[in-house]
């Protein structure tokens, strides 16, 4: 067979030339070596043995156009590739992660390795090895990636990689025109420039990237779907950066290409305007950025581009499991109710597992007032805190004595606007139930309490009535020394020690005539 | 005494009735129908599975009492193998009760789903963009006397506190006293559960002291009848005020902005469209609930046809909802007015009892628009044992210090006091304080509001 080795070498030198010009994210070039390999399985050891070697040995930056290319094999010919590879693809992978920039890291942990997780190859088996894809998950994880944070904007998504993926969408509405010029498409071409212009000109907001970016991948998610029905999946270099227009592939985009411009109209960023006129030719705008991204009531036509765009904007929320579940039962409200609110109201049988944020997912009811909580450690943490202000409340109820209380005064326009209820709950970390009730009337100024005098040391008082001794505390949050529960005597000044409890102040009154606690009113009089 | 303790004429109905424990067992989506006359005391609990009244779910084995109330145990369709067993102390001829399948609950829970749906979309949004914060849905609860308004109210409020949410509940309807006395509007955030048990279902406000439930914190305005019509005037200026006042905590306060508004309104119909219309613009209502009127709905619909953010929905009022007739409003009044200065059986309060001087204060009066000069304005009072006597008097917020009755109208209330005896020939009134100490402040407006022994 020294005709089929010659052959082979000759094979695999041509290979290993054609690797060797992988220096930037070619199409051609990945399409071309993958239609070799496909047609040559008796060499895929060879083939494999080069494209390993270029992932180790480029240049960082043009690893990833080798992995690509491994990527793309693997997919679209399969047995033997990525069998072959199977048990290395972890050691790839890591190699060029840890050398990667940031850019190429996102890339590989959000979409390269996603489409890992989800492509079968002929026969329904996974790409690769299940221990492998479990090795580069925790990999990530321990590394932070795809990164995410608070405000759902990854590190990454920015003006410029939208940018980007607008480019690759505009080259091929480009390379469409030149084929088959059509003035609706040259509106929608046109539409794409100015949203070019507007990602270059304007910083938009996290969420308004989120937005459309949102818009993107639902469009390159189809395309994959749509393509691995014929073909093959691959995280095409249409999700990467497309740096020169030649490289997209030129191929029939009618779908995406209208779903992108559907899907701006809808979401605003693109407004047309159309005489009410048949055959009157819209006009199409960008919209700048000042409206907001909001999730359109009413008809969608594309629930699927909902889905996606709603779930890829709300998965940056962090959310306890409790929240979780309340935010996944009430999806499913919310797509009812956008299409049809009264008929949801009408018609609607709430079941037991449309309603487990009500009941089920607060499994933890306290026993003695019904409250329910939930059991993640949000809900255990709250349980704990409830039941010790049970726990409170019921030692100091069960002290007749010192639980005298009356009604507070309610507060003004200004207390109650920045008043929080925080202060009310259970759940207010610092301080005992005595001090966060004064700290609730001392705001007002309406207490339970009276100041000890500026100017006086003795802390020791006595209750005008009933004669009881009434020793001053410390109180932090007043920042002064009070005898609590008393009240001064109606009549006497701000520095007077004539004290009484509130509770015998009651009785008092009821008691005598009047007569003498008038004069303090008139105090008050200016 | 001008009031009496409150226990003393409340009986508790073991002593006198007959029968023993009776159990009751309720089925999933059924509703326990309670009639409870004042002074009758219906003691009860709930012994095994799942049961709400008007969404506040009740503790298991635990004895609760209710009085002067018509209202419902309902039991949610959960564990279709559970059941709901409820035992009552004692039956009398003059409690109600009654079992019923007939519930419009699905359609109540159904509208706390969307309610909640709308507040989970504000609550990610305020995450997500914070630079551009929305308010969750302002819902206005409409619908004639009797519909249900006031309970569905406290359903959605329960409801939403199920759900971790914390909406601002208003009350329009001077009639009820919510978190305060009736002739009052007033609005309070939802921050716990409500107290089943308190005089009229909703609970306590904040005290010197220690309570069963968190209380809640009201602003409260004056508007001083328990009848809209005595001057639609003024009450539509308060309410403005109200919302001026509402809009701004959600401004302040992130929860409540999530959780929104929840308003509860007196009976209206179409011919008070620009009551409703006022209450609209006021609130941002974005969402309206007509309860049990489809014409009403239809109507609205047509008049509010320019307003494109503005939703209007139907839920069917519920079969259960007996007449309540005159009496038993006015004496539901008088429990919430004895709640608010004694407390109740759980929860006893002091309240203070003190003479004033009528020369060191200066009260006014709410005019009826019937009353010749501009309907907004309030009149100096002369005050006198006929007027005053057995009346309630709001304290104003406004300083010691402030001489003009003008700004009375921009106010907000300080509390109340009941004044027992004016005597004519001293100058001296005998007022009941809900809190010890000096008298806070002397601008006070007399209410329409009497309470006698
Ligand atoms: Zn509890
Ligand atoms: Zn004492």
């Amino acid at each position: 067979m020294d005709l089929g080795s010659d052959n082979a070498s000759t094979l695999l030198e041509d290979y290993a030339q054609s690797v060797s010009e992988l220096t930037f994210n070619s199409r051609p070039i990945i399409d071309n070596l993958t239609t070799i390999a496909q047609e040559n399985p008796a060499n895929a050891d060879g083939i494999l043995n080069i494209i390993t070697n270029r992932i180790y040995k480029a240049i960082p930056d043009q690893k990833l156009y080798a992995l690509y290319l491994l990527d793309s094999i693997c997919k679209t010919a399969g047995n033997p590739y990525n069998i072959l590879v199977g048990d290395d693809i972890f050691k790839l992978f890591s190699h060029v992660f840890q050398l990667g920039n940031e850019t190429i890291r996102n890339t590989l942990s959000s979409k390269l390795f996603e489409s890992w997780k989800v492509t079968k190859v002929r026969g329904n088996f996974p790409l690769f090895p299940r221990e492998q894809l479990d090795k580069i998950k925790t990999f990530l994880d321990k590394a932070g990636y795809p990164k995410k944070n608070g405000n759902g904007n990854s590190p990454d998504l920015s003006n410029m990689t939208l940018i980007e993926d607008t480019n690759s969408l505009i080259a091929v509405f480009q390379s469409r025109l030149q084929s088959h010029p059509d003035a609706k498409l040259s509106d929608r071409f046109n539409a794409l420039q100015e949203l070019k212009k507007l990602l270059l000109s304007q910083q938009m907001k996290p969420a308004e990237l989120k937005a459309v970016q949102a818009q993107l991948n639902t469009i390159k998610e189809q395309d994959n779907n749509h393509n691995s029905n014929i073909n093959t999946p691959m995280p095409t270099p249409a999700t990467t950066p497309a740096a020169t227009p030649g490289a997209s592939r030129v191929e029939p985009v009618k779908n995406e290409a209208d779903t992108l411009f559907q899907a701006l109209l809808l979401y605003g960023l693109v407004k047309v305007d159309q005489d009410p006129i048949p055959g009157s030719k819209p006009d199409y705008s960008i919209v700048l950025p000042k409206i907001k991204y909001q999730i359109p009531k009413g008809d969608l036509s594309n629930s699927a581009l909902q889905d996606i765009l709603t779930a890829n904007l709300h998965s940056s929320i962090h959310r306890s499991e409790y929240e979780k579940i309340k935010f996944g039962e009430l999806q499913v409200v919310s797509k009812q109710i956008a299409s049809d609110l009264q008929g949801f109201l009408n018609n609607n049988k709430p079941r037991i597992s449309d309603l487990n944020f009500l009941y089920d997912a607060k499994s933890s009811k306290c026993a003695l007032c019904g409250k329910r909580f939930s059991t993640d450690t949000d809900g255990a943490t709250k349980k704990r805190l409830h039941l010790d202000w049970h726990f409170r409340i019921n030692k100091k109820l069960s002290s007749s004595t010192s639980n005298v209380q009356s009604r507070n005064w309610y507060l003004d326009d200004y207390d109650w606007v920045n008043f929080k209820d925080d202060a009310l709950l259970e759940f207010s970390t610092s301080e005992t139930g005595e001090t966060k009730d004064a700290g609730i009337v001392a705001k007002t100024n309406k207490v339970a309490f009276v100041a000890v005098p500026a100017n006086d040391s003795n802390m020791n008082n006595r209750c005008i009535i009933c004669r009881e001794s009434v020793k001053a505390t410390y109180n932090d949050e007043l920042g002064e020394w009070c005898w609590f529960n008393c009240v001064r005597a109606p009549g006497e000044g701000k520095n007077s020690r004539k004290i009484m409890h509130a509770s015998c102040a009651v009785e008092s009154s009821k008691k005598r005539g009047a007569e003498d606690e008038v004069n303090g009113l008139k105090k008050q009089k200016v | 005494m001008s009031i009496p303790g409150f226990g003393a004429e409340a009986q508790v109905y073991s002593e006198t009735g007959s029968k023993g424990l009776v159990e009751v067992a309720i089925p999933e989506g059924s509703e326990w129908r309670i009639e409870v006359p004042h002074k009758t005391i219906l003691k009860f609990k709930v012994t095994e599975g799942v049961a709400e009244i008007f969404g506040t779910e009740l503790p298991i084995n635990v004895e609760l009492q209710i009085s002067g109330t018509k209202t419902m145990v309902y039991a949610p369709i959960i564990y279709e193998t559970f059941k709901n067993k409820t035992v009552m102390s004692n039956e009398s001829e003059e409690i109600v009760e009654y079992l019923s399948n007939d519930s419009v609950m699905a359609n109540y829970i159904n509208l706390h789903l969307v309610v909640e749906a709308m507040r989970q979309q504000v609550s990610d949004n305020n995450i997500l963009n914070p630079t551009e914060l929305q308010s969750g849905p302002r819902v206005l609860i409409v619908g004639n006397g009797n519909s249900g308004k006031t309970s569905l109210a406290k359903l959605l409020s329960a409801y939403a506190i199920k759900s971790d949410s914390t909406p601002v509940l208003v009350n329009l309807n001077p009639r009820d006293g919510v978190f305060s006395l009736p002739g009052s509007l007033t609005a309070t955030p939802i921050s716990d559960s409500l107290d089943v048990e308190s005089a009229n279902g909703w609970g306590f406000t904040t005290t010197s002291g220690s309570l069963f439930h968190n209380p809640k914190q009201p602003i409260v305005k004056n508007y001083g009848f328990v009848d809209v019509n005595e001057n639609l005037d003024l009450y539509k200026y308060q309410v403005s005020k109200l919302g001026v006042t509402v809009l701004s905590r959600l401004e302040e306060d992130i929860a409540c902005r999530n959780g929104g508004v929840i308003i509860d309104t007196p009976a209206l119909g179409i011919k008070d469209f620009t009551v409703i219309e006022n209450i609209v613009s006021d609130f941002e209502v974005n969402l309206i609930v007509v309860l049990g009127n489809e014409r009403l709905m239809i109507d609205l619909k047509k008049r509010f046809k320019h307003k494109s953010a503005l939703q209007i929905v139907k839920v069917p009022k519920s079969e259960g909802l007996v007449e309540v007739d005159e009496a038993f409003i006015r004496r539901t009044q008088e429990e919430s007015i004895k709640e608010y200065f004694n407390g109740n059986y759980k929860t006893r309060l002091s309240p203070f009892k003190t003479d004033i001087d009528v020369n060191d204060h200066t009260i006014y009066k709410c005019v009826l628009s019937s009353d010749v000069n501009s309907a907004l304005s309030f009149l100096p009072a002369e005050p006198s044992s006929s007027n005053l006597d057995n009346s309630i008097l709001a304290i104003t917020q406004l300083p010691s210090t402030h001489k003009s009755g003008r700004e009375l109208l921009n106010t907000s209330i300080l509390g109340y006091v009941h004044v027992s005896k004016f005597d004519d020939a001293k100058g001296k009134i005998k007022v009941l304080l809900p809190f010890p100490g000096g008298f806070p402040r002397n601008m006070l407006i007399s209410t329409n509001i009497g309470f006698n022994e």
